[in-house]
Order: structure tokens, then sequence, then C-alpha cells
């Protein structure tokens, strides 16, 4: 069988935009020191997820997390090597991104199953679950501007999950609601793993990582670190981060390149 | 080449349901807190067209009967142009967010901007028609829609070949250079006077018919002129909606010239040129958005 995602030498490199992009402070700063013109994100990674992982990306700021989110939803086209996906992608959405406030509840919903490659057909079929789930049965009419963000994150996370795709990309975003429906989204993930769905989630929450995950892995400077158990590599990150914060002190122009790979994500 | 592209449409032509999406949307938003809706939309062109009516008929004194309604049938379709580019230069950075989250292909946004001022261009010329069959025909002299009239799909769909190209090009542009939006709407404003819109055709051909040059340089001149499609289009929608006009300068008559369908085939390969051109061009650079925006 096809591994549900596969990544074969990839590496991803950003070229840095100066003048849109640039903070104020980088700018002065640059103005002593030359900057990097590219930004390497990813470094010739081999990774494969199969169906049915729930694979957690930890790492610190910077380390190419959300690149790697983006290399397999296929927002960014890797600068080397393959990446290969088998099924339906769908993305955890932020609020923002994915509604327009003017619209209703249900008017978004169609629109986001639009965006994530489903026909209107498909998402009538499961528009009743999708709303049923995010518990908005009495505000789904009402235009989006008028939810909370606990309903909009529990909207969001509903049409990602509801949709029934067969690989769900979520990038720290699984703090959703309050406790009793945050159960509620870690037993639809492990359903989820049960009908051999795959997720890949970046986190910062090392819980989550925990309770959620089947697999974690650690990026550090676009390379994977360390591949395996979530208690083994989730150790080793910690232990790893004292040791780097102290290298990375010492390191001139560390806040710079930080700053560069922070807006470049 | 060629094998790309058509993956590329058939790509686009699987998120269909999201270009509806989008459209919808858009529309939705647009009127959703107006009471009148749609005819605030009309209120714009219809005052442009009463202003320029009075400037030329009692200060220019380009004389034409019914001239408002020679001004409408060019002037609409320029609405349209203008209204679909500017709103399509945008288009990208307003979806920033979605762009860096999600995967979709990028072409549908440019698309949906064309599309939504499609459905306006096409709801103001049923108004249009209303107005042209109660008014000119009705009260003026009782016949009725030219044949021609069966034009119509053919030229808006040269039109939007044409639109879909510019709108490629401009959005991707204006994702790496925010002057791109200025320049348009300079160039546009340029344009608005170069094209045939305000006076029709003829008067470019008459004018060039008084200058000293033989023949042929006279008429290479004029052909070049028509090589604009939106000149060539902005004149046939004319010649198709309405009877050729009797229209004189300060008193000279000017003789009307038929509609050129060898210049509106013409016009017609470089529509298909532009929407190519403008496509491969867009979807050349599309991966690089999700960096840029």
């Amino acid at each position: 069988m096809r591994p549900a995602i596969s990544l074969t030498n990839v590496s991803k490199v950003f070229d840095i935009v100066r003048e849109k992009q640039i903070s104020l402070k980088a700018a002065v700063l640059s103005f002593r020191r030359p900057q990097p013109q590219k930004l390497v994100a990813l470094q010739k990674l081999d990774l494969v997820v199969n169906h049915g992982e729930a694979l957690a990306v930890i790492g610190r700021n910077g380390s190419g997390k959300s690149t790697l989110l983006g290399v397999i939803g296929r927002i960014y086209k890797p600068t080397t090597g393959k990446v290969e996906v088998d099924g339906r992608i769908a993305t955890l959405l932020d609020p923002g991104a994915g509604f327009h406030p003017d619209l209703t509840g249900r008017e978004n919903i169609f629109f986001n199953g639009a965006i994530m490659g489903l026909t209107t057909a498909q998402v009538r079929n499961c528009i009743d679950d999708v709303i049923e789930f995010a518990e908005l049965n009495n505000f789904i009419d009402a235009p989006v501007k008028t939810y909370s963000s606990g309903m909009l994150l529990r909207l969001g996370f509903s049409i990602a999950v509801q949709t029934n795709p067969d690989i769900l990309l979520i990038d720290e975003a699984l703090a959703v609601g309050d406790a009793a429906f945050q159960e509620k989204c870690y037993e639809r993930i492990d359903s989820f793993k049960r009908m051999g769905k795959t997720i890949v989630f970046v986190t910062h929450d090392l819980e989550a990582a925990r309770s959620v995950a089947s697999r974690v892995i650690w990026l550090d400077k676009g390379k994977v670190c360390a591949d395996g158990e979530p208690e083994t590599v989730i150790a080793a990150y910690l232990a790893g981060i004292l040791d780097q914060e102290h290298t990375a002190r010492e390191k001139q122009g560390f806040h710079v390149a930080r700053d560069n790979e922070n807006s470049a994500e | 080449m060629a094998r790309i592209m058509v993956d590329q449409l058939r790509e686009l032509i699987a998120y269909k349901d999201l270009l509806k999406q989008l459209v919808v949307r858009d529309l939705k938003v647009r009127y959703k807190n107006s009471v009148l809706g749609f005819f605030w939309s009309l209120l714009n062109p219809l005052v442009r067209v009463a202003t320029i009516t009075i400037v030329i008929k009692y200060v220019m004194r380009l004389d034409i009967p019914n001239y408002s309604a020679y001004l409408l049938a060019a002037y609409l379709p320029w609405v349209f142009f203008q209204t679909a580019l500017l709103d399509s230069s945008q288009v990208i950075i307003h979806h920033r967010d979605l762009l860096r989250k999600v995967y979709f292909p990028r072409e549908v946004l440019p698309l949906s901007a064309v599309v939504s001022n499609l459905v306006h261009f096409i709801l103001a010329l049923l108004v249009f028609f209303a107005y042209l069959i109660i008014y000119i025909h009705l009260i003026l002299n009782g016949s009725g829609l030219l044949i021609t009239t069966l034009l119509l799909p053919v030229l808006i769909g040269m039109q939007c070949l044409l639109i879909v190209g510019l709108t490629y090009i401009v959005s991707c542009l204006n994702v790496f250079y925010e002057d791109t939006k200025y320049i348009l709407s300079v160039l546009l404003d340029v344009f608005f006077y170069l094209t045939p819109i305000m006076y029709p055709a003829e008067l470019v051909y008459s004018r060039i018919a008084n200058l000293h040059l033989p023949e042929v340089y006279r008429m290479l001149l004029y052909k070049l002129y028509l090589l604009n499609p939106m000149n060539v289009i902005a004149d046939a929608y004319r010649k198709a909606l309405l009877p050729p006009a009797q229209f004189s300068l300060r008193g000279i008559p000017i003789k009307s010239l038929p509609l050129d369908y060898g210049m509106l085939a013409i016009a017609a390969v470089i529509c298909v040129m532009v929407a190519i051109g403008g496509y491969a061009f867009f979807n050349s650079r599309k991966w690089v958005f999700p960096e840029r925006v």
C-alpha cells in the first residue's frame, strides 16, 4: 500500500524579500551587517507517514515545522525533492483566514468545503454533521461576525474533520473551545486514526503531542533531529532545547536570522 | 508545455464549485447590506453617461441622435473591462491568509473577479435592452432589435478572454510590485479616452483620412488603431446593437463605416492569445505567491 505522505529528499529554500517584509529593527540591524539572501527552511528531508498515523511535529520557532506542513499541503513547491500524497487533504484553517464575517455560518461551510476541493453536493451531504459537531445549531444562519472566538474555532475544526478527509493538517490550533469540546476533538482524532486516516499536526503544546500523537518528529533547522515514540522524542527535545539555547545565544546574528525566519513562515 | 496547461485547466475545472462559491460570496457580500442592491451599481455608470452626453452634445457639439444609447452600448462593456481589472488586481492580496494556509488552484481567484463582474455586466445589459426597446425602438421608429444582436455572445466571449488574460497578468504582477494597481488605474484612465467610447471610431477614421498620406498608409494607420482589441470590441458592440449612426461634427456629416469582420476576427485571435499568455504567465509564478503576499 502507498504511504499517506512520502517526502523524498525535500528541501525548501525561501528567497527573503527585503523591502516588503522587513521590520524596522531588522532594517537598522542589516545596515551594519548584510543579510542572508536565502533561507533554508527544509534540508533534504525524508519522511514517510503511513495511513492511520497521527504525527506531531515539534521544534523551535523557525525550525521549518510550518514549512513542512506547507510542503505537504501543496502550498509550497519544494525547491528539490519529491512530495507524494495519497488522498484528499483538509487543513484546519484559522478562523481569520477561512471565514467571511458577513456571511452566515452555513454559507461559510459551503465556502470552506469548496476551498478544500469538495463539490457543493458533497458539502450538502455532510453539512448536518458539521453543524452538529460544532454545536452551532441555533446560530448557523447568523453572520459569522456575531460568533465568539470559541464558536469560530469549533466551526473551523468541525469543517476540517467532518468533511471526511483522508489527511488532516493542523498548524498550532488544537486548543479548541472548552474542556468538553476539546475532549470531543481528541475523541474525533482517535476515531480518525482508527479509520486509517492520517493526521499531521504542528504544535508547541507537548501535552497535546503526548496525548494525540502516535509518533513525534522533532525538527531543527529544517532537519529531523529525532523521530519515533512520543515519549522518547519529547524527552530528547526537552533535553536538546536547553543545550541549544546556550549555543544559539553565543552565535552572532542569531536574532536577525530568526526575525527573517519568522516572517518567512 | 501544452500538456501542463491542459492538466492545469482540468484541475481548474475540478474546482468549479469553488469558483461558484467565490462569485456567490462576492455578489452576496456586495449587496447584503443595501436595499437597492444591484441598482446602486447601475447608478454610477448612468450618471457618468448623463454627464458625458451633456458635454459631448452641447459643449463639444458632436451631433448624434440618441447619443446616450450609442454611448451606453460601448460604455457598459468598458465598465466591465475596467472594474474586472481593478478588482482582480487586488484579489490575490485580499486572499493572502487563505493562500498561505490551504492549497487550491490560485487561478480561481482572478477568474472569480472576472465572473462576478460579468454577472453585473449582463444584468446591466438587460437593463440597457429594456431601455433600447422602450425608448429607441418603440417610441422613435418601431423597428425591432437588429439581427446583429446575435453577435453579442461572441463579443462578450471575446471580451472575457481578453479580460481574463489581462487580469492574470495584473493580479500576478501586483503580488510582486504593488505599484501595479496605481499604474493600472492610470492606464485605464488614459485608455478610456483612447478607446472609441465617448466618440465613434469613425471620428478617428475621419481624422486619419484628413492626414496628408497616401491612401494605403492611412488605411494601415486605422488598422493599426484597431489592433487594440478593446477598440474593435467597443466599436463592434455599438455596431451590433444599434443602427448606423447619422452623426456630424460641428455641422459636417461623417460617413459611418460598417462593422469590420476581418478586424473582428483578428481581434478574436489576439484575445485568445492574451488569454493563453496571461494564464501561462500567472501559472509560472503562482507557486511563489504564498511566500510573497
